[in-house]
């Protein structure tokens, strides 16, 4: 069922000398005369046993079954796939759908390029300069019509276009170099740094394995001097009963206020379904702004919290901290106390003897208690038995700060070789876009293009901005639109599109996303914006970066139709 | 849900109505939001109608409390007078209702009953009313257009003491039996009864009568939002009073100042059981019984015009319009009702086996239908039509309500829409897409987005910066743009629309007099009130080009939300008290609303400068009876969904034989998201809709026909063209209605009245009288369709001529894969095409005609016919028109051209178009003769026209053994289509 685009451009020039043009039937295309040279007959050029009458060409009745005998009307225009089929015996499909032997109409537009026009075209009562310049299509004058010939004018203004494009094109095509430049010397920093990044990631690993043994000397040497401490176990014995009190009380709080929590979030679900009933079952055709407005903020609300998730406490962790203390969960105080002497050190390093996720959370908790202790002075400021202590905190600092850096050393690493990976477009190009934006005034809204980042909506009404999509990847397309004359389109053939997907939740709808389309401009510039149907964006953009056939300029490939 | 309000105290009682709603908020949805409109029992007059109708049916001895007073009696030029006494009491007191039945030259009869006290306005009205204190009788200025002129041959054949008789109709064959006491009449033709008004004692007339206030025992404060609890107590004895004076839906209160007075009537159908029309509705063409029980309705069918949110299939809800004309059917006879009242009205409807005669009970007994109107005010005023066809109700109904108006060339075409085109870029490129894609189209549409800010006479200068380069480009294939215009005017300060509507009073009052005010589209928004003569002439000034900035000649409306729909307003319209032009209320001309609206549109346009003047075009939602003189109408607000595009097939037919066939429903659905096999098949049958428009809603997804990707954009693109080259035939046929008030896409019962197997089909159907019989596929998945035939004629296929095996009465089975329409040439037509695609119907204008003529079974002939005119002006009523009949003459060895209505074109002085028609010699392209016998099997055929005779080539192509049926194609006819012409195979 596809249609064969059978239309070609051809250059005129190229066959003028083929044939006299006058002795031709209408319409006739110059790669299509030699089966109208006889006078007497015709033949049908796809079934030559049909032989007409030459008068039964052009006669505006059509007689072969693939439209050979009509090549200057439009009377075969129906042997066509998208007509109603009808029997037709003698075409190759025994019914009109089938394809015309012919691809259109001749228009020879002398001045300029002759080109074919469709069939049905042909005597409709419509000038088509754009296809026909010569008028030569409605030379049955229908219903009055009469179309003069501007091939002259038309040719001239196409061939200034096309000069202009032409030298566009190589302007384009220089920036686009530039950018080429660009992007490798990016690409190359990026290469050096990561060359840099792992050098000294080795280092770093070396000076972490030294850390990592003189934090350990350093422990076992204190754990010795705290083991034989002097006995302050009297006092100890008091701040730990004190201490035990606290984390209790501490923990009753964390419960309670886990409950007031759990009632919150209890009605803020509440609230939220709700709202989301709201949002389902509102009726948009009842034009209420209050209503609508409350929508609005509501999935904005709603896009935010799904995107927006803080570092959440997990609950299991919470319930960790609450079980009671014993021998296998939290503080084992049996264990000081079965030891009837305790150092305050010890209280200091509380954290080290709970799980690594408790620790976290009771550091800063024990903190306030220690500092509370010392307040209230049942816990001396500065304990004489710190001094080695001291060591040992310094000891391991100073490896944690090690074991710091080499984890983000590494994740800069690995994101700087991702990003070496990352499709960057050919010649790795949108490296020289990457983090420019480029913007465009588009009625009550400003739109703009990050490169390889977002697009956004900007209201200019005070509204706040919309993410309309995050970079995603480039994909290919065809374009299929008219040439402009200021060349800002996207004209015919393969383009780069620019896929940005999962922006803002969108009104009644999808969360918004926008394809940006890319075509050979001299400069970054957004033409036109459109949301052609809900949240569902087109930016058409110019960027030298899109030029891809700049090597041969001046060649026109698109096919009209 | 109840609540015991009765013994909360009204706080509490507020509180709770509160939460009422906002559960309702929350519930679950449903498609339509059925609890936002009344059912019966919540519409206080239908209540109590259906109650009495239920007390007096369980009454054996049930006596109508109404008969004429014989004294009063009067019979003079066909119009029979008298005065009905209705007895209010037991004391006997009665109130007087003069009657009149009119006996029209047509063979229609008009009853009409008024209400003495009310016509002399001696009644009083509560709350200082400022409404009229007649009952409405002004709805005839806007529907009746003819027909009522008297049957002087009318005469009185019999007359008495108990009872009149009255001998009139074309041959004086019909009858009607006005009886005294009790009250009815019976209307005979051919001395069998066929319709009986007030058989049953339904009849009811509200009478006015002051409001005594009772001593109100304890009322409690929220008395007003549950009074629908409270009146089950209250109501020991006597009638139900409870919703006389006021009634509460909604949260809307209804003030009622005239108090109860609605007019209710039976109307029987004597041995008919199908009965059809009173759109519309979305549910089978054949009327359902209404009164519950196994496939029937609880609800009676409503008419009161409703802006219906997602509405419900096999529903006898109300929908945007109403057309209150049904007819009833049997084998060879069709009789019809025209009830000519625009308050809010509903149907109830009943079939019963006879049980008059015990003894016809059981295998002889027929069944008849009992319907039983009732609205809320007005007059009693209904037309009886006793057929005895269909052609002759719609006829008959039609010199009354006017036909449908003749069209512009271009509505035929296909119209492209979409809430909305975003931008005249957008519309632009759609207009090239199309083209690059050779699908034809006419018209695009813009929705409301277009406008300022829903200011409408203005454009989004954001958006639509350039309105007329855009309606240049559209003109430049002769295409057209239609904008949306709605009669909600947003209440805004420097909006000289909003502000000339203020200040010349031309706006809808509520019920204090002051301007109205409600919610719609844009906001607070006052409304255009189309019942005053001043409102139409300023309207009239909006759409003059010099006012209408971005408008051109090629710029067409639409009327949306005409109802008209409120959204803060009751059932999401107009209070019932609100007031308009002349004092009426609300409640009087609720259904008019929309049509005069639409018609103050139509004549607007009619001329948008000095000496234009051109056939309008305006598309409206809402309509009435007479709408069809306007414009074409739509189904509303359908959904993407299969059984949406089923049902929109018998409400097209049900549109059609209502006397307003220029109707169709959005294609793809509009709420929704059509798969792509949905999308094609709804073009599909699409092509079939009088009014082929695609449309879509503003959360769906872009569906243009280009968009559907293969196979199913070269499909789509077939259907469409399918319906192109038929223009020539569908504007012949909008010819026949435009004449004639015939349906265009016609029923099987409409067509073969006498085949009852097809009388409740309304899944198929001819398109007109071209032989053309289509049965679209409705559902997923289905490759094959099974039409019903009704006849011993041959059918051939459209598409490859194939000899279709049918035989009379039953269905035959016929291959539908996804890119194959199921479409039938019936034998015996002519019928004329216009093959080439081209981009527009306008482009199509100078281009020669294809005759397709089938051959009967009995390969005697054939006939058809053509109109065509210049599509656009007034000229064809002054002959501006090409009208031919060709005839197939198997016998004479001869097919002809004859001006159909016997002209000579040479009297005809010709105009531009005609002698354009002429010059570019229009003509005869091809005929292609399906069926033809081996006699056709010959070189060439004799032409003669204009004087000269020559030569036409015939190529014969013999049949195919078990299939195709032989044809025979004249090639290159050659003949002018407006000149007389025959060829001789002889």
């Amino acid at each position: 069922m596809r249609r064969t685009d059978a239309l070609l451009l051809v250059s005129g020039i190229a066959y003028s000398s083929f044939v006299a043009a006058e002795s031709l039937p209408r319409g006739v295309g110059p790669e299509f005369a030699k089966f109208y040279g006889s006078k007497a007959t015709f033949t049908c050029i796809g079934n030559p046993s049909i032989v007409l009458k030459s008068s039964q060409i052009n006669d505006n009745s059509c007689d072969c079954p693939d439209g050979s005998d009509e090549p200057g009307t439009a009377a075969c225009s129906y042997l066509d796939p998208l007509s109603p089929e009808q029997p037709l015996p003698g075409s190759l499909t025994g019914t009109t759908n089938t394809t015309n032997a012919l691809p259109g109409f001749w228009c020879a537009n002398e001045g300029h390029i002759g080109t074919y026009v469709p069939f049905m075209y042909v005597n409709d009562g419509v000038c088509d300069y754009e296809l026909c310049c010569d008028g030569s299509e409605e030379f049955a004058h229908v219903g009055g019509v009469k179309c003069e010939n501007r091939c002259a004018a038309v040719g001239k203004e196409w061939r200034r276009l096309e000069e202009e494009r032409k030298q566009s094109k190589e302007r384009s095509a220089k920036r686009r170099r530039t950018l080429v430049k660009e992007a490798r010397e990016l690409r190359r920093r990026v290469e050096v740094m990561i060359a840099n990044l792992q050098e000294e990631l080795k280092r770093l690993e070396l000076k972490k394995g030294e850390l990592q043994k003189k934090f350990e000397e350093a422990e076992r040497s204190e754990r010795g001097k705290v083991v034989k401490g002097e006995g302050q176990g009297g006092k100890l014995g008091v701040l730990l009963g004190l201490a035990k009190n606290r984390v209790s009380e501490l923990r009753d709080t964390l419960d309670k206020v886990l409950d007031q929590r759990d009632d919150l979030q209890d009605k803020v679900d509440q609230l939220e379904d709700i709202l989301k009933k709201l949002q389902d079952e509102y009726n948009p055709n009842f034009n209420d702004e209050g209503v609508k407005a409350a929508v609005k903020s509501w999935e904005n609300y709603a896009a935010e919290q799904a995107s927006g998730k803080g570092p959440e406490l997990a609950d299991a962790d919470i319930m960790e901290i609450l079980k009671e203390d014993s021998e296998t969960s939290g503080i084992n105080w049996a264990e000081f106390q079965e030891e009837g002497a305790s150092d305050a050190d010890i209280v200091y390093n509380l954290e080290a003897y709970l799980p690594p996720f408790a620790r976290d959370y009771l550091h800063e908790k024990l903190n306030l208690l220690r500092v509370w202790l010392i307040e209230n002075g049942i816990l001396a400021d500065n304990p004489t038995s710190s001094g080695e202590s001291r060591l040992v905190t310094a000891a391991r600092e100073a490896l944690e700060a090690a074991k710091n850096e080499l984890s983000s050393k590494t994740s800069t690493l690995e994101e700087e070789q991702r990003d070496l990976e990352k499709d960057y477009g050919p010649d790795d190009i949108f490296r020289a876009l990457k983090g420019k934006c480029v913007s465009t005034d588009s009625g009550e809204y400003e739109y703009e293009l990050c490169w390889m980042d977002r697009t956004t909506q900007k209201s200019k009404k005070g509204h706040g901005n919309t993410n309309m999509g995050n970079f995603v990847r480039i994909d290919r397309e065809m374009a299929d639109d008219e040439e402009r004359a200021d060349g800002k389109g996207l004209g015919k053939g393969q383009r780069m599109v620019l896929r940005y997907d999962n922006g803002q939740g969108c009104w009644n709808g999808p969360n918004r996303r926008t394809d940006v389309w890319l075509a050979c401009a001299e400069t970054e510039e957004v033409w036109r914006v459109r949301e052609a149907e809900k949240c569902v964006y087109k930016m058409e953009v110019g960027t030298p970066a899109a030029c891809e056939d700049v090597h041969e300029p001046g060649v026109k490939t698109k096919d009209e139709l | 849900m109840l609540f015991p309000s009765q013994l909360l105290s009204g706080r509490w009682t507020a509180v709770l109505g509160l939460l009422t709603a906002f559960s309702a908020l929350i519930a679950p949805a449903v498609s339509v939001k059925e609890h936002d409109f009344k059912k019966c029992h919540q519409s206080g007059f239908c209540k109590r109608n259906r109650a009495f109708a239920d007390q007096a049916l369980a009454t054996s001895s049930w006596q109508t409390p109404y008969h004429i007073l014989p004294e009063s009696r009067s019979f003079q030029d066909g119009q029979f007078q008298a005065v009905i006494l209705k007895t209010i009491n037991d004391q006997g007191e009665t109130v007087r209702l003069p009657i009149t039945v009119s006996f029209l030259k047509s063979g229609t009869a008009r009853v009409t009953v008024d209400e003495e006290k009310r016509q002399k306005g001696e009644i009083e009205l509560r709350h200082d009313s400022k409404a009229r204190k007649e009952r409405y009788n002004e709805a005839e200025q806007w529907v009746v257009v003819g027909g009522l002129d008297l049957d002087k041959e009318a005469k009185l054949a019999f007359e008495d003491k108990t009872q009149a008789t009255v001998k009139y109709g074309p041959s004086s064959n019909f009858e009607a039996i006005i009886k005294f006491a009790p009250f009815g009449i019976e209307f005979k033709r051919d001395g069998a009864t066929q319709i009986k008004l007030n058989d049953r004692g339904l009849l009811n007339m509200e009478h006015w009568r002051p409001k005594i206030d009772k001593p109100e025992p304890e009322k409690k404060e929220a008395e007003e939002t549950t009074t629908e609890e409270k009146k089950e107590e209250e109501q020991p004895k006597g009638e139900d009073e409870s919703t006389w004076w006021d009634e509460s839906f909604g949260g809307n209160t209804d003030s009622k100042p005239r108090g109860p007075e609605s007019v209710a009537l039976d109307i029987s159908f004597v041995d008919y059981e199908h009965i059809f029309g009173i759109p519309s509705h979305a549910g089978p063409l054949a009327l359902k019984e209404t009164r519950g029980g196994e496939g029937k309705y609880e609800e009676p069918y409503r008419l009161y015009n409703a802006d219906v949110f997602e509405y419900i299939l096999d529903s006898p809800m109300t929908l945007y319009g109403a057309i209150p004309f049904m007819q009833a059917h049997r084998k060879g006879s069709s009789v019809g009702v025209f009830w000519l009242n625009a308050a809010e009205t509903w149907v109830d409807i009943t079939k019963a086996k006879d049980s008059k005669n015990p003894l016809a009970l059981g295998i002889g007994a027929k069944t008849s239908t009992h319907t039983h109107w009732v609205s809320e005010s007005g007059l009693l005023d209904v037309f009886v039509f006793l057929g005895p066809t269909p052609q002759d109700l719609a006829k008959t109904y039609g010199e009354l309500t006017g036909t449908t108006a003749m069209p512009q060339e271009f509505a035929l075409g296909y119209h492209q829409c979409r809430w909305n085109y975003v931008s005249d870029e957008d519309v632009k490129d759609v207009d090239r897409k199309m083209d690059k894609h050779h699908i034809p189209y006419d018209v695009i549409w813009l929705d409301l987005e277009y406008t300022d800010e829903k200011k409408y006479f203005t454009w989004d200068s954001h958006t639509f910066p350039d309105p007329i380069g855009m309606g240049k480009q559209l003109d430049g294939h002769g295409r057209k743009l239609v904008t949306i215009v709605d009669p909600h005017i947003k209440n805004v300060d420097g909006y000289s629309v909003s502000t000339e509507l203020k200040s010349k009073e031309l706006a809808t009052k509520n019920k204090e007099g002051n301007i109205f005010e409600g919610w719609c589209w844009p906001g607070s928004s006052h409304w255009i009130d189309a019942f005053n003569p001043a409102a139409r002439a300023w309207w009239a000034s909006l759409f003059q080009y010099s006012h209408y900035k971005g408008s051109m000649e090629n710029t067409w409306i639409w009327n949306d939300m005409n109802e008209p729909s409120v959204f803060n307003g009751p059932e999401t319209t107009m209070p019932k008290d609100n007031i308009h032009h002349g004092g009426w209320e609300h409640r009087d001309v609720h259904n008019l609303n929309g049509m005069t609206f639409h018609n103050a549109t139509h004549h607007a346009l009619i001329s948008r400068k000095q000496g234009e003047s051109r056939r309008p075009f305006v598309l409206t939602r809402s309509f009435f009876a007479g709408s069809q003189r306007i414009g074409p109408m739509w189904t509303g607000d359908n959904q993407a969904a299969w059984d949406h595009l089923q049902a929109s097939i018998p409400m097209v037919l049900s549109q059609g034989i209502s006397g307003m066939p220029f109707s169709g429903a959005d294609v793809g659905g509009f709420f929704g998201n059509p798969e792509k096999d949905l999308q094609t098949r709804w073009y599909q049958a699409g092509i079939f809709y009088p009014f082929f428009r695609a449309h879509a809603h503003i959360d769906t997804r872009r569906r243009e026909p280009y968009l559907a990707g293969e196979p199913y954009t070269s499909i789509i693109t077939a259907a469409i063209r399918l319906r192109y080259s038929l223009l020539p035939s569908w504007y012949t046929l909008f010819r026949k209605a435009h004449l004639e008030g015939t349906p265009i896409t016609r029923p099987m019962f409409y067509t073969h009245p006498t085949e009852e197997a097809g009388f409740d089909l309304d899944d198929q159907f001819f398109v007109g009288n071209t032989g053309l019989l289509a049965k679209p596929v409705t559902e997923q998945g289905k490759e094959s369709v099974d039409i019903w035939i009704p006849d011993d004629e041959v059918y051939y296929d459209y598409f490859t001529y194939n000899t279709v095996p049918t035989s009379k009465g039953k269905k035959v089975t016929v291959d539908a894969p996804l890119d194959k329409i199921p479409l039938l040439m019936q034998g015996g037509h002519i019928f004329v095409r216009r093959d080439i695609p081209r981009r527009s119907s306008a482009l199509m204008k100078w281009d020669d005609y294809t005759l397709v003529v089938t051959l009967p079974k009995d390969g005697k002939s054939a006939e058809g016919e053509l109109y065509v005119d210049d599509g656009e002006s007034f000229d064809y009523e002054k002959g501006q028109y090409i009208h031919r009949r060709f005839v197939l003459d198997s016998t004479a060895k001869t097919i002809t051209s004859v001006d159909a209505e016997g002209r000579d074109e040479k009297d005809i002085k010709p105009g531009d178009w005609m002698k354009k028609m002429q010059e570019c010699e229009v003509g005869v392209d091809k005929i292609i003769v399906v069926g033809a016998p081996a006699s056709w099997n010959k070189k060439e055929v004799t032409v003669e026209s204009d004087g000269k005779t020559w030569t036409a080539e015939v190529e014969y192509t013999p049949a195919e053994k078990g299939g195709r049926a032989a044809f025979a194609v004249i090639k290159k006819v050659g003949a002018r289509i407006g000149a007389d012409w025959k060829i001789s195979f002889a």
